[in-house]
């Protein structure tokens, strides 16, 4: 009896092992079709990240991705909705379907890569770093050893800080509350992207808090669209689209429009991905 | 002057005396929020808005980012949270109590049910909902369901914030039920008997005899758990839906996240729901009172 059903049991992991290969192997191009059916992308951008998809006054979402992707709907020939998303549930997002593809500020990881499809080349890159009051004197990641930092909910740099330098991390869900808690002593450092921390100390609001460390993991975001589709042509065309934006130096265009510090990473990639002929 | 005791001088034994006892006073009737609502002045929000606004100048008076700018920048902000934000909120209320009510009163009805095994069964689907967490409710619905379905050949999206409605109108329904059975309930028995000596069936006592009385008890209530869900709307934000709270975090985002900009907005968000709800419940109170039961 027992070797009936260990038989079956196996047969039928094999059964679903050949599926899963199969399926892996071939393209449907399931969500490539239905954008093309319906004339229509849907992208998932950041409305809470500012300057790259965040509203204006009168509720439109606007920045530097809302920017890209209204180039990809224009490439497509389609019509483009934007899709608000967070770092918490935007890889979700893309997997049940509610958004064709996303362009959220997504650090490009390995865990995220068998998740989400992420064609390369990535489009920007940024470090991790913390802003802490001047008086506290920290020089090195190792100072923060049991203390507390503040931290934004859905940032996969907390548990690597947590881990390497054993922080203790207290997670919110807004910016300005993190800050907030960061002004009322509740932690000794908040812990985010460089580039965001390097536009709140030039606003003159933070005198009496520095950067005082060197920026760790820095690391290239990535766009995502479905993960069997990464091989497949909306993975191809997403490629293209990030090739071409290196190449023209749309990135670096659009940067300058977004008041974004102008970083190394695109100019060392737009030099890459330069056109030999001119 | 003779010496009785207990009459012309205090009663030598000390024995206890039972005192008449206020039930009322000492059992949670459920309108334990919205009396406490209705029991502010009017006045209470802003003279705290207004007290939370100067503070926190003193100490951070030298930052170049001060109070005025972030009481600015909610200036510019308002119509879009009161258009786009507080009325979503509105509507997923309304939506929520509509679906609530009409479950809740089938529920309700089931849970008097002669046969056993429906009221069992609507016993155990209300005591399942009203004492579940709404935010838990929230993110089974949220979680579990499909955001496409299929009928007909046509695929219909489903956004989230329906689903936060249907989250939201479970615990409506559940407690909906109660109030239903109890009203039910609290008619007196001997309307019943008339009925049915006069040859009602059960339906026709129900619906022309029970309920008709249920009406006017039932609507405190009603109104007491409409004014708790419009309060707990703002849960939708922890599911990403776009309500006041959600949109005030973006809003504050858009203007580079000054923590300065946090009793503003999330103090405006307070208002307008004191604004809504203070109302509702200085009005449940009154029917309450107005319909209370003279003994």
């Amino acid at each position: 009896m027992t070797k009936y059903i260990r038989s079956a049991v196996s047969s039928i992991a094999l059964l679903a092992l050949s599926a899963g290969a199969a399926t892996s192997a071939e393209c449907t191009n399931e969500g490539w079709n239905k954008v093309m059916e319906r004339g229509k992308v849907v992208v998932g951008v950041k409305a809470d990240y500012k300057p790259w998809g965040y509203r204006d006054e009168n509720g439109n979402l606007v920045g530097m991705e809302i920017d890209m992707a209204q180039d990809v709907a224009n490439t497509l020939g389609v019509e483009l909705e934007l899709v608000p998303v967070q770092s918490s549930n935007r890889m979700q997002f893309l997997e049940q379907g509610r958004i064709d593809m996303m362009i959220a500020t997504m650090s490009d990881r390995a865990d995220r890569r068998e998740i989400v499809g992420i064609p390369g080349p990535n489009y920007y890159t940024s470090g991790t770093n913390i802003m802490s009051p001047t008086a506290l004197g920290f020089t090195q990641w190792e100072d923060l050893r049991g203390r507390k930092v503040c931290g934004k909910q859905g940032a996969f740099y907390n548990q690597i800080v947590e881990e390497r330098y054993g922080v203790e991390i207290v997670a919110f869900t807004g910016n300005a509350e993190a800050k907030q808690a960061l002004r009322d002593r509740k932690c000794v450092a908040w812990v985010y992207d460089d580039s965001s921390i390097g536009s709140d100390l030039a606003s003159g609001n933070w005198d009496e808090f520095e950067m005082p460390l060197m920026s760790e993991d820095d690391n290239p975001w990535g766009l995502a669209v479905p993960l069997d589709e990464v091989n497949c042509i909306f993975g191809q065309f997403m490629s293209g689209m990030q090739y071409n934006w290196h190449r023209s130096g749309r990135l670096i265009e659009l940067e300058a429009k977004w008041g974004i510090k102008p970083t190394e990473y695109l100019k060392i990639q737009g030099e890459r991905h330069s056109d030999w002929l001119q | 002057m003779r010496r009785i005791p207990g009459v012309t001088v205090p009663a030598r034994g000390g024995m206890a005396v039972l005192k008449p006892f206020d039930v009322h006073r000492h059992v949670p009737d459920g309108y334990v929020m919205t009396r406490w609502l209705a029991s502010l002045p009017w006045w209470s929000p802003f003279l705290v808005l207004s007290v939370m606004a100067i503070w926190p100048q003193i100490p951070l008076a030298q930052g170049r980012y001060g109070t005025g700018e972030a009481f600015g920048a909610l200036w510019r902000w308002m119509p879009f949270l009161i258009k786009s934000g507080f009325l979503f909120n509105v509507l997923i209320s309304v939506l929520a109590m509509a679906i609530g009510t009409v479950a809740g009163a089938m529920l309700g009805l089931a849970q008097i049910s002669l046969y056993r095994p429906v009221r069992v069964f609507a016993w155990f689907f209300t005591q399942l909902f009203r004492n579940s967490p709404w935010l838990v409710l929230l993110f089974i619905v949220l979680l579990a369901f499909p955001f496409e379905v299929t009928l007909f050949g046509a695929s219909v999206r489903i956004p989230d914030w329906v689903k936060g409605v249907f989250g939201l109108s479970l615990p409506i329904m559940a407690n909906i039920s109660e109030v239903v059975r109890g009203a039910v309930l609290s008619v007196p028995s001997a309307q019943w008997e008339a009925a049915e000596s006069l040859a009602f069936t059960r339906r026709q006592v129900l619906w022309q005899v029970i309920l008709p009385q249920c009406y006017k008890r039932m609507l405190p209530p009603w109104m007491n758990w409409y004014a708790i869900l419009a309060m707990a709307t703002p849960l939708c934000s922890l599911l990403g839906i776009e309500e006041l709270i959600t949109l005030s975090r973006q809003a504050m985002e858009a203007e580079d996240n000054h923590p300065e900009l946090l009793v503003p907005f999330f103090g405006f968000a307070l208002l307008l729901f004191f604004i809504y709800c203070y109302p509702i419940a200085r009005w449940t109170i009154h029917l309450e009172r107005k319909f209370a039961v003279k003994l």
